[in-house]
């Protein structure tokens, strides 16, 4: 137990005070999601880790939190993607380029890089989730010589909720780059596939030692795509799951976003699925 | 550690005399039936014999609302909230709120060390005292004696309705230094001081108890009678959890960013935006609070996250008894013996 006595001065930190970072650029990319770049005060580096959230606010609205959307290895700036769907959100839909936002963070544990270097990356993307894994995504293009097969699996509703567009194009020409998507309902300009995202997984070819897999989406989601990836026998120790609770103060205090006795925003939001398959909560 | 026999009647010049080092804080008597612990502004009006303040003790380390910071809409700033480091003396605590303290400084200073609950500690010193146990007490189920005396400066044992005075660290010794009242004396145990409420199980079985009950009957049973009001989180002595909201001024110029006590007993304590609760049934959060008292922290620290002080039953407006959901569940599990699901 931590004793109030062993406790150095120097340790304490004000917690809950944020950055004031600038938008550099923002767009309206689906009827109900803007991206952002943003910029730290004088040149500092967000120093994430793929699959890391950030505390986002703004003074009088609130704060909540937010995947980070960019790679750490693009420099200087980050990006984020906010689906307008809470009071905060809903606010956060007029910032332009040269607002201020409150960024606390980074927290929480991102993808286990150094475990996954040389791996074959599965990136199972369900609507937003994708916002996340695109995280994930560009650092292993970014250095793409030190990852495997890089297959990436992402469905949406409809074909106006996708993502990304132009980057879903650029993945689909690429050649070092396996992309499977599919909407559940298409409309008369669709010529992909149609269905959950799970009937993407059965023609996969895995190479069950090498695979890891990295699944976000909707909470109902997760055990779908993990029976399949059970029925094509993968570990349960090569799949990661990213969680979404109410991370609400991002340090490990407030207690909202407990999972049985777990913190989602410091054990996770990135688990190992075999750590959290016990959790009677968690999926 | 040294010993002194104190006068009834000279505590209040005792309290006087610990006013030298900085503010003290006790117990006070609130409405006709309640006691709050409040800065003393005249000694004797201070209560030594009380059952249980209704708020804890923590609203002094973590204040039930508190400003975290200031911000202004109309220049653009915002200003972090400065926490003052004040010498404080907390009188006539009981054994079991210090302890709650004990595991607040854990819940608060453990991982990432918040600086405000830090410094509202730092120069904090306490007295405690010793209690008749009413028919909600049952601390010493969970370890807790009467006299135990970690944590404290100084403490106040009644011995036939005067004290002796334990002197248990140089803090203490400091706090009392030039108070001419006290003679030396040999420590005295009372005997007869009796807890009426009982956990039937000596605290280090409940773990046990508590892998085998995730899918008890005695839940539902539970959530029967509870109202969801959550009370029992508000008073509890070692519930930390809290919600955070901008409030602005009604100029809409300024405005503060404030965190409150919440409560994981109401229902949208687990929601996130879009409506997606991850607690959303009673039962579940009943559940997870008390296994945030008996199972989680406790695995990890083995201790339970529980004092016993009885505020959660006592001020319960359906009459639920957190010693008696206890005991429910060991009776459970020893006529079911091993044959639960395990949680792993």
């Amino acid at each position: 137990m931590k004793r109030f006595e062993d406790v150095k001065s120097q340790e304490a930190q004000d917690l809950y005070f944020p950055t004031m970072c600038k938008v550099t650029q923002s767009k309206q990319i689906t009827s109900m999601e803007k991206w952002y770049e943003l910029e730290m005060p004088a040149g500092q580096d967000l120093g994430h880790s793929p699959g890391q959230f950030v505390e986002v606010s703004a003074y009088g609205i609130g704060e909540a939190p937010i995947s980070i959307s960019s790679s750490p290895s693009k420099k200087g700036r980050f990006e984020l993607c906010i689906r307008q769907v809470g009071t905060l959100t809903n606010v956060l839909k007029n910032y332009e380029k040269g607002d201020l936002l409150g960024i606390r963070g980074p927290y929480g544990k991102g993808y286990p890089m150094e475990q996954l270097l040389g791996k074959d990356i599965l990136i199972i993307a369900g609507g937003i989730g994708l916002v996340p894994l695109r995280s994930l995504i560009h650092y292993v293009l970014d250095n793409r010589k030190d990852f495997g097969r890089l297959i990436i699996l992402y469905g949406a509703k409809t074909p106006d909720e996708l993502l990304f567009k132009e980057e879903l194009a650029d993945w689909t020409t690429r050649e070092d780059v396996e992309f499977h998507m599919t909407v559940d309902q298409g409309d008369a300009a669709w010529t992909g596939k149609t269905g959950v995202i799970t009937t993407l997984i059965p023609s996969l070819k895995l190479n069950l030692n090498t695979t890891f897999a990295a699944i976000t989406g909707p909470p109902i989601m997760y055990k779908f795509v993990i029976m399949s990836l059970k029925s094509k026998q993968l570990g349960d120790d090569h799949i990661y799951v990213s969680l979404e609770r109410r991370m609400k103060c991002g340090v490990g205090k407030c207690g909202h976003c407990q999972i049985n006795g777990v913190y989602c925003c410091q054990d996770g939001p990135v688990f190992n699925y075999a750590d959290i398959k016990p959790l009677e909560e968690a999926l | 550690m040294e010993c002194f026999s104190l006068l009834r009647t000279d505590v209040p010049t005792l309290i006087d005399h610990l006013g030298v080092y900085g503010d003290v804080v006790a117990p006070h008597r609130k409405g006709d039936v309640s006691y709050s612990f409040e800065t003393v502004k005249d000694s004797s009006e201070v209560i030594l014999d009380y059952n249980r303040t209704l708020l804890p003790l923590k609203k002094a380390f973590l204040p039930p609302v508190e400003k975290l910071l200031s911000f202004s809409l109309k220049e653009k700033t915002s200003s972090p909230e400065e926490v003052a480091i004040e010498p404080k003396v907390y009188f006539a605590v009981h054994s079991y709120e210090m302890q709650s303290i004990l595991r607040l400084d854990h819940s608060m200073l453990s991982g990432n060390v918040e600086s405000n609950y830090l410094k509202r500690r730092t120069k904090s010193r306490f007295v405690g005292i010793s209690f008749n146990p009413d028919e909600f007490h049952f601390s010493e189920s969970v370890g807790i004696a009467i006299e135990e005396m970690e944590g404290f400066d100084l403490f106040l044992n009644e011995v036939e309705g005067e004290f002796q005075l334990y002197v248990l660290t140089e803090n203490g010794r400091l706090l009392i230094h030039g108070f001419d009242k006290l003679k030396t004396a040999e420590p005295e145990i009372v005997e007869g001081r009796k807890f009426k409420k009982k956990i039937r199980y000596h605290y280090n079985r409940l773990p046990r108890v508590f892998q085998y009950a995730y899918n008890s009957e005695v839940w539902a049973d539970v959530t029967s009678r509870c109202v969801g009001c959550g009370a029992c989180n508000l008073t509890c002595p070692t519930c930390f959890c809290f919600d955070v909201s901008d409030e602005v001024t009604v100029t809409a110029e300024d405005g503060l960013r404030q965190r409150s006590w919440d409560s994981c007993m109401l229902s949208s304590f687990a929601e996130v935006a879009g409506g997606e609760n991850f607690r959303d049934k009673m039962v579940n959060r009943t559940r997870h609070r008390l296994y945030r008292k008996f199972k989680y922290i406790t695995d990890e620290e083995g201790l339970p996250w529980c004092v016993g002080c009885g505020r959660c039953t006592a001020f319960c407006p359906a009459g639920i008894s957190l010693p008696d959901i206890i005991n429910d569940l060991i009776r459970e599990d020893e006529k079911a013996q091993h044959h639960q699901r395990v949680l792993v």
